[in-house]
Order: structure tokens, then sequence, then C-alpha cells
């Protein structure tokens, strides 16, 4: 009944964990579209990183409990842990492909391109790629333990190679702006670097609550087709003996 | 010689002698290609500057798309007379199975290439150096590291439906790496380029198939588990 406890706990705590990504993007869009000041070089146009770069954050943020989770999984077997990775795999997905849109909107202006083969839009595409990839497997295996073993794998291997399609492709092209936070330190004005921390703040926190319900949803789903098994099997078991 | 290598070779022995017998696999993969080098004469009309510059791309767009049928067949063929259960009944542990397959693959792959090679260089008509010993070690990096990636997914999507469609799909973001370095490092070892100014991507590749190779060995248990 461990399943049903932490069902409980992670119940208990949704509505704070909404509330605060609610409260985050709020207060962080208001200080990043009218309380900064814009870029000296981009002007107005900086002000789609509040969105981009949150997106890009979470989304591999959410690849590495991805990652974990299959860990996990491969060693418990716990069939929530499988659900929660197939949620955070699709949201992966969605923020990935946000993150990729944002960036295109934002290369526009600023590279004066929709698209170019740098290192990191390269990387992104291919860490999208393979998160497809991980749901059509979910979606054309039938068998659920079969479909959770297979996913698992992809997504450790896939987690494995992340860093070396990064400096392979870093190697091949490097175009995109060096990233402004990094262990060297901050290299941003102060003044843009607020709204951006409360919107990766809101972002991470949007992301866990969406996983919350989908994991809860993909879990019910599951616990109903197990029961339709058992009710089609009495079924048919009642009419054989008739 | 240990059990554990004696069943990787026996592994790898069987695989070569119905090859040997039917010669399916790899009359199938170089035909194939054979037609991808057609359609690239039609697609672009070359000089054979142009032809130059590009060749190590094509060579890699058909060693990749011929590689896929190689993999795809390793573990489809089993399937036949329910050769696979019986390949996972074998009292043997799973990872020699892998790295038997992993083997197979790489030589079937490994002489499609050889085979192909002096095709693109006469069929483009292009200039090559003369020493070609660096590009062999490129082209069998650059081949272990498909074929490590390539037989766990072949052997993952052999149960699922659509597994001829599913393989490329899943095989071709992973092995990007490989992709990026083979093509680079053939340019090079093409060119005559002295060897230190594409030695990192020999690295890479040299990286990738350690990495890959340790993990999908690891990797194959969960993948075969019945």
């Amino acid at each position: 009944m461990t399943i049903h406890r932490v069902i409980r706990h992670v119940q208990r705590y949704q509505g704070w964990v909404g509330g605060g990504a609610a409260l985050c993007l709020t207060v962080g869009l208001y200080l990043g579209l009218l309380g900064s000041p814009p870029d000296y070089y981009q002007g107005e146009v900086v002000r789609i990183m509040y969105i981009h770069v949150p997106l890009a954050h979470t989304a591999l943020l959410g690849y590495t409990v991805l990652a974990g989770g299959s860990a996990w999984y491969l060693w418990k077997r716990d069939p929530i842990i499988d659900n929660m990775c197939h949620a955070v795999a699709a949201l992966s997905a969605c923020f990935t492909a946000l993150a990729l849109l944002t960036g295109m909107i934002w290369g526009k202006p600023t590279w004066d391109t929709w698209w170019t083969w740098d290192a990191r839009l390269t990387s992104f595409t291919v860490l999208l790629l393979i998160l497809l990839g991980y749901l059509m497997v979910r979606t054309v295996v039938d068998d659920l333990d079969k479909a959770a073993r297979y996913g698992a794998v992809l997504a450790i291997l896939g987690f494995v190679d992340l860093p070396i399609i990064h400096f392979s492709v870093e190697w091949w092209r490097t175009l995109h702006q060096p990233q402004s936070i990094s262990m060297r330190g901050v290299s941003i004005a102060s003044g843009l670097l607020a709204p951006l921390v409360v919107m990766s703040v809101g972002m991470s926190l949007l992301f866990s609550y969406m996983l919350m319900i989908r994991t809860q949803l993909l879990y019910l789903n599951r616990l109903l087709d197990a029961k339709k098994g058992r009710l089609l099997h009495q079924f048919h078991m009642s009419k054989a003996d008739s | 010689m240990t059990p554990f290598l004696k069943t990787i070779r026996w592994i790898l022995w069987k695989d070569l002698v119905i090859e040997l017998r039917c010669r399916e696999t790899i009359a199938s993969m170089v035909f194939f290609a054979l037609i991808v080098i057609l359609i690239f004469s039609f697609s672009f009309s070359m000089d054979q500057q142009a032809a130059h510059d590009v060749l190590a791309g094509m060579i890699w767009v058909a060693f990749a798309f011929t590689g896929m049928i190689g993999l795809g067949k390793s573990f489809s063929a089993e399937l036949q007379n329910d050769c696979l259960e019986a390949l996972q009944m074998a009292p043997v542990s799973r990872g020699t199975l892998y790295l038997g397959k992993v083997a197979a693959n790489f030589a079937f792959m490994f002489v499609v290439e050889i085979l192909l090679f002096p095709m693109f260089v006469i069929l483009f008509n292009v200039d090559v150096v003369e020493d070609l010993s660096l590009l062999l070690v490129v082209f069998s990096l650059a081949t272990a590291g498909l074929a490590a990636v390539g037989t766990l997914f072949a052997a993952l999507t052999v149960h699922i439906r659509a597994r001829e469609v599913m393989l490329p799909i899943l095989l071709l973001p992973m092995v990007v790496p490989v992709m990026i370095a083979a093509v680079e490092a053939t340019k090079g070892a093409l060119n005559g380029d002295p060897l230190s100014l594409y030695r990192p991507w020999l690295e890479l590749l040299a990286i990738f198939d350690v990495v890959f190779t340790i993990v999908s060995f690891w990797m194959f248990d969960f993948v075969m588990d019945a």
C-alpha cells in the first residue's frame, strides 16, 4: 500500500506546488516584461529570454529526472515510477519543443535567421528526437512491462549519450552566445538576472505540478485497464460456465 | 580460451556460417548501397571538386543506411523457427550473446564498407591519398560504435510492431556523435591531412565505442528478459 501513501502525499502538496508556480510565473513575467531594463545590445527583444532559458533548463532537468527514474525502475520495478517516467518524457518533449520554438523566434531578430545548425540548437534537436523515439516505443509496445523496460533502457542510453552529443556538435560548430551563468560566475546584468531566476523556479514548479497530475492520471489509467481486464475475464468465464 | 570468449566465438561463428551459406545480408546491403550511390549521382550534378568535398558525407549516409539493413536482420532473422527463444534459453550469459552479435554485425558492416569504398572512389572519379590505413582505422572505430548501439536496439525492436521503422528512428539520433566524427575524420584521412588535425575525432569515436559497449552490454540483460 506504499503506492497509495505516495499518492496521498503528492495530492497533499500538489496544490502548493501549483500555487507556487502560478505565483513565481506571475512575478517573473511582471519583472521580465515591465520591471527590468531592456538589454543594451538587443533592446526589447531580449525579454523572450525569460521564457526561452527557463524552458530549456527545465527540459534538461526533466531529462535528468527521466534517466534517474528509469534506473530506479530497472532496479526496483515499481510501476508508479514507470508512470512517472512516462509523464516526465512527455513533458520534457513539450518543454524541449517550446524551447526550440522560442529560440527560433529569438534567433530571427538577433541572428537574422530562424534556424542555424549551431551547436546547442543541434543538440536540443537531437534531444527532442530521442524523447520522441522514447514516446513512440511506449505507444507501439502493447505489453506494459516490456514498454517500461524498453523505455528505461532508451532513456538511460540517451542520458549517457547527451554529453557526447553535446561535445561533438560543440566541436563541429559554435555560434550560440556563450552561457551567461556558469561555474566561473555570472556575466549578466543583475537587473536581468532576477526575473530569469524567478522564471526558472516558476517553470520548474510548473513542470513538477504537471508531472504530479499526469503521473496520477497514468497510474489511474493502469488501474482501470487492469480492472477492465479482470471484468472481461470474469465475463468470459461466466459465459463458458453457462 | 575462457568459456566467456568461447561462447562469443560460437555465436559469431554461427552468424558467419549462416551468412556464408545464404549470402543474404551482405548481398542486400551491397545492392542497397549501390542504389544509394546511383541516387546520389542523380541528385547532385557534381564535378570532380564538388564530389571530393562531399564524398565523406555521402560515404557515411550510405554506410549508415546499409548498416540499418544488416542490424535489422541480425535479430529478426532469429525469429524463424523460434531461434531467438532458443538463444534466450541457452545456458550462457546474455552478455556473450550481445558481444557475439556485435562482432557479427561489425563484421558484416565492415566487409560491406570495404567493398563499397572503391566504388565510391571510382564512380565519383575522385582523387584520394594512396595510404589508406588511417581510413581503415576510422571505418573500424565508427562501425564499432554503430554496431555497439545498433545491436542493442535491434534486440529491443525485434519484438515490437513496425520494427523496420523503429530501428532507424531510435538508432540514428543516438549515433549523431558517431556520424559527425566519422564524416570529419574520413574527410581528414581522404585529404591526407596530418593526423593531429582530426585526431580528436578519432578519440571521440574511441570514447563512444568504449562507453556504449559497456552500457549496452549491461542494458542487454533488461532488453532480453523474457
